[in-house]
């Protein structure tokens, strides 16, 4: 990755965000410029009419759907004038827009209080009252029915009584609660007026002719309705006629602001002064020379570009470019999920894809259930999305060991064992899972290792984390321990190694503690006996692999003994439900614990995660 | 683990920060301060000095203030759990909502959007309540529509009516104000025992100071009849409860609610002439009370918002000594304001009433 600066003239800027976007290979870098003259933001202006214009032609497009462009066609610069034009003609568009909308709105309430309505009457027709009577008001009583929002029933209820009315609550809808509220007639109804106001209280219009069928007057209040559904589709039908001559246009507009984008995307890293503008940002160092070509083909030569290294203060800023391989992008998402790599940090995605199909190969090993798994990951694929491949690998690494352990849905002797069933030798099982253990431990030390080299932490790199002083006590005690088991004793040499390294670290940490003397040697005794601890109980940690694929085989027993006691259907039916409940669930289990093994004994070892993405400037996707 | 060990985190957080409260010397100093003292002891000065006028000045204050107290609030919630978390964010959100009403006011009213962004609080996203859409909106209509569509549409009823008829927008600012506190009791009254008690002693002697100054200022200020009063007065769950504020906004005169108070209340407040005098004596019982719960209380959550309120009250009274001597206020003035003396030229209540 380099780190380039380019110098243009500020007139030149959409030229200059157009060549590279296209190039997709600049990922602006945010930090003002050192020179303090550079200070004035000439993107401000531009980003500012893009954006009212945006959200102009988003609200314009929710009320009249226009197709979603397919390609961005020519591409041209679009200057801060056209871009005024364009935010002043949508602004216009939309101010005739919003009065349409505010005309829906006005159907929509008017057709929300007619149901409304409809919902009251129902609940009147079973009273045996007058209801005219609750029309207006009488001599003596004064009558208000409407809806009130159901948080604000309790305060109208105890504002009412205050005011010598009483309300009464007969119907729930939703949030709103429909009242009747009444009381004497007199000089305090005109206080009442603003407490129903404030209360939100809407007054439901009781018809006239009460006296009649119910029946007649819901068919009055359906066609009402209806006449409101014929008037929203005729204002619809307006809207169209309105919106035709516009389509074109408004078409163009879209492509024009999507011109317009990538100069708003670099405004935060745009500084000037005068007529000179600065931007600065990060490319890979092979797409350089297209960089530069692309600019001297749009500027004419009037621009100058720096490439420099990356400096070693500025490697948490520098942007990871992601993995692109199809197969291997669900695992970099999850590899993700823990952090993305610093940049000089080695990528861990291949060697993560690789150990997880390994070690969930081998904890699943079975070509029935692996089948199921890689079929459904391929049926589903729609859905999955990029994660399809992830669970198709595991399947097929699930086939495979399935093969090597001769099991097919857990039975185990109808397929011959390209190498044997692991409950045929338990203990061979845990000795390779532990050599694994030690691989996978080692690997992720050198990588630790490698990671500091690539910064230039030599001192970390020797003595810290995981560094080449670990590695040693290690790889001694590793030594060390098979020759134990072999009967040849511990050995002398790994018993130096392992007090020299040992030794080392104590010194290393010795050093660098500021503490008295005592708070010294509890902290270097404790850290010293943690690295011990540390690392065999990482190693045994690995036994799971071994664990899990004799857990696996052992599981499957258990279903046929309990199938082997039900009568033919029992016994079809307990396989199916047996092989779906070690699917399902060892599945899972099986899944979680190869994560912790990768984030936990590997992760934790040698990756930071403290990096960010790569994220070039570039047209929308599909577009270019 | 115990509710003590559970909360030791958060409690000793709480009182290494309680050392930032300003001390009685420290505030009855504030307002002999000139302006450049108060800058140089208080870190304002590129404030003052990069703003070309006296309202810039004053607004980048209080913008600072406000920032430095949601920081300390965003460093007390870490250690919570959701429901403290969504409590004190709660109480956090009253700028969220002094913006909200900032920007329907100022779209009812027709201002310039950049005058109305200017006056907007920059706040944290999870304190910031308006959302863009109602900042883009173009016209009023547009803004009501949006105030319907959204997590707002409680509200857009008055501020359809405030437009439409041309209101003083009073009643849609009460209901917003209303919203907030009621909001507030919910939430405590979801907390355990072990909180619930010193959280109803903190809120419930702010809503009483709350309900109090409204009610006086609803009903003789303002000339609101007794049901329109009680409508928009948020009971307490400690003294003034619903039944008692309906007994209370019944009453015709500013002495006969002050008398019928329930006990310390009426002690709090007797004597007073004004609703000054009034919103004095009860704010400073009012911070006794949160200083009591900060100093005695077993519960993190609730000595963690009595120290944000009593911290509030501190940056508050320093913005008044700021902007009494940016706009050269007189001295008594600045005192009135940091509440040192008593007011003596405030509205007189028995005219009122």
């Amino acid at each position: 990755m380099k780190h380039v600066r380019l110098l243009a003239l500020t007139e030149a800027l959409p030229q200059a965000s157009l060549a590279l976007a296209e190039t997709e290979s600049f990922h602006p870098d945010d930090r003002p410029p050192t020179e303090t003259q550079l200070s004035a933001l000439p993107g401000r202006a531009y980003r500012d009419l893009y954006s009212q214009a945006h959200t102009r032609l988003d609200k314009i497009t929710r009320l009249i759907p226009i197709e979603p462009p397919t390609a961005i066609g020519q591409i041209r610069v679009v200057d801060v004038d056209e871009l005024g034009a364009l935010n002043d003609w949508l602004g216009k568009r939309w101010e005739e827009a919003s009065s349409y909308e505010e005309d829906l709105r006005r159907l929509d309430d008017q057709e929300r209080l007619v149901r409304e309505q409809q919902a009251a009457l129902q609940n009147f027709a079973h009273l045996n009252i007058d209801l005219g009577m609750l029309r207006s008001k009488t001599r003596f009583l004064d009558i208000y029915v409407g809806m009130v929002p159901r948080e604000n029933l309790r305060r109208l209820e105890g504002a009412v009584g205050l005011a010598g009315y009483l309300l009464h609550s007969y119907m729930q809808l939703g949030d709103i609660t429909h009242v009747v509220i009444l009381g004497p007639t007199g000089e305090k109804e005109s206080k009442l007026g603003p407490v129903l106001a404030a209360a939100g209280f809407q007054s439901l219009p009781i018809p006239e002719e009460l006296d009649r069928e119910p029946a007649e007057l819901q068919r009055d209040l359906d066609a009402k309705r209806h006449s409101i559904a014929e008037q929203r589709q005729a204002l619809r039908a307006t809207l169209e006629a309105w919106a035709a001559p516009y389509r074109d246009q408004l078409l163009d507009a879209r492509h024009t602001l999507m011109l317009a984008e990538p100069l708003v995307a670099l405004d935060p890293s745009l500084r000037s002064a005068g007529h000179l503008a600065h931007l600065a940002g990060w490319v890979p160092a092979r797409a350089v020379k297209a960089l530069r070509q692309r600019l001297s083909e749009s500027l004419n030569g009037a621009f100058e570009l720096t490439v420099r290294n990356p400096r070693p203060e500025e490697r948490l800023l520098v942007p990871t470019v992601p993995v692109k391989s199809r197969w291997l992008t669900p695992f970099a998402m999850l590899v993700n999920q823990y952090g993305i790599p610093a940049y000089g940090e080695v990528d861990p995605t291949p060697l993560f894809a690789l150990t997880f199909l390994l070690m969930f190969g081998s904890m699943f090993g079975d070509v029935g259930q692996g089948a199921v798994i890689a079929g459904a990951a391929w049926w589903f694929r729609g859905k999955l999305g990029r994660f399809w491949p992830f669970g198709l690998m595991a399947g097929l690494a699930s086939i495979g060991f399935g093969f090597l352990y001769g099991s097919i849905f857990g039975y185990e002797h109808v397929l011959p064992a390209l190498w044997m069933s692991p409950l045929s030798d338990p203990l061979l099982m845990l000795s390779i899972a532990l050599g694994w253990g030690v691989v996978f431990l080692t690997v992720a030390c050198l990588l630790a290792i490698y990671n500091r080299l690539a910064i230039r932490n030599w001192p970390d790199a020797v003595f810290g984390h995981h560094g080449v002083v670990n590695l040693v006590f290690y790889l001694a005690l590793i030594a060390g321990s098979l020759q134990l088991s072999q009967g040849k004793g511990f050995g002398v040499m790994p018993m130096v190694l392992i007090v020299l390294s040992l030794g080392a670290l104590a010194a290393h940490s010795w050093r660098h503690q500021k503490a008295p003397v005592g708070e010294k040697i509890l902290v270097v005794f404790i850290e010293t006996l943690e690295t011990v601890i540390g690392y065999v109980s990482n190693t045994l940690s690995f036994l799971r692999v071994a664990a899990f694929s004799l857990n696996h085989v052992a599981l499957s027993i258990a279903v046929f003994t309990l199938a082997g006691m039900m009568g033919t259907f029992g016994h079809i039916l307990t396989v199916i439900l047996g092989n779906v409940f070690v699917l399902v669930l060892e599945g899972g289990i099986v899944m979680i614990q190869v994560m912790r093994l990768q984030y936990y004994e590997g992760f934790s070892r040698y990756f930071s995660g403290d990096g960010h993405a790569f994220a070039p400037i570039r047209f929308r996707r599909g577009l270019s | 683990m115990s509710h003590v060990a559970d909360q030791a985190y958060l409690s000793t957080l709480v009182s290494a920060m309680s050392t930032r409260l300003f001390d009685v010397p420290l505030m009855r100093g504030l307002s002999q301060r000139s302006l450049q003292s108060l800058s140089d002891a208080f870190g304002l000065a590129p404030l003052l000095d990069d703003q070309p006028t006296n309202a810039a000045r004053s607004r980048a204050i209080e913008q600072s203030l406000i920032h430095l107290l949601l920081t300390e609030l965003r460093i007390l919630i870490r250690p919570m759990n959701a429901d403290a978390r969504g409590l004190v964010l709660d109480w956090g959100r009253k700028y969220g909502l002094s913006n909200l009403k900032t920007l329907i006011r100022g779209k009812l009213y027709d201002l310039d959007p950049q005058e109305i962004r200017e006056n907007l609080f920059e706040l944290p996203s999870d304190i910031h309540l308006s959302g863009q859409e109602l900042l883009r909106a173009e016209n009023v209509l547009e803004l009501l529509r949006q105030l319907e569509a959204g997590p707002h549409r409680h509200i857009a009823r008055q501020a359809r009516e405030v437009y439409e008829q041309q209101r003083d927008p009073f009643a849609l600012e009460a209901a917003i104000d209303q919203r907030y506190y009621v909001g507030l009791v919910r939430r405590i009254m979801a907390f355990s025992n072990d909180h619930l008690a010193s959280l109803r002693r903190l809120l419930g002697a702010e809503l009483d100071r709350i309900a109090l100054l409204w009610l006086l200022r609803f009903r003789f200020c303002y000339q609101l009849s007794p049901s329109e009063t009680y409508y928009w007065l948020v009971p307490s769950m400690r003294l003034l409860t619903r039944e008692r504020l309906l007994q209370l906004v019944n009453l015709e005169t500013f002495e006969q609610v002050l008398k019928a108070l329930p006990e310390p209340l009426d002690a709090v407040v007797a004597e007073s002439k004004t609703i000054a005098e009034v919103q004095q004596r009860i704010g400073r019982h009012t911070s006794d009370e949160m200083r009591w719960v900060l100093a005695r209380s077993q519960s993190g959550v609730a000595r963690a918002l009595a120290y944000l309120m009593l911290r509030e009250t501190d940056l508050m009274l320093l913005f008044a000594a700021v902007q009494g001597q940016l706009l050269q206020f007189p001295e008594t003035t600045v005192q009135i304001a940091l509440e040192l003396i008593e007011p003596t030229c405030a509205w007189d209540a028995h005219q009122a009433a």
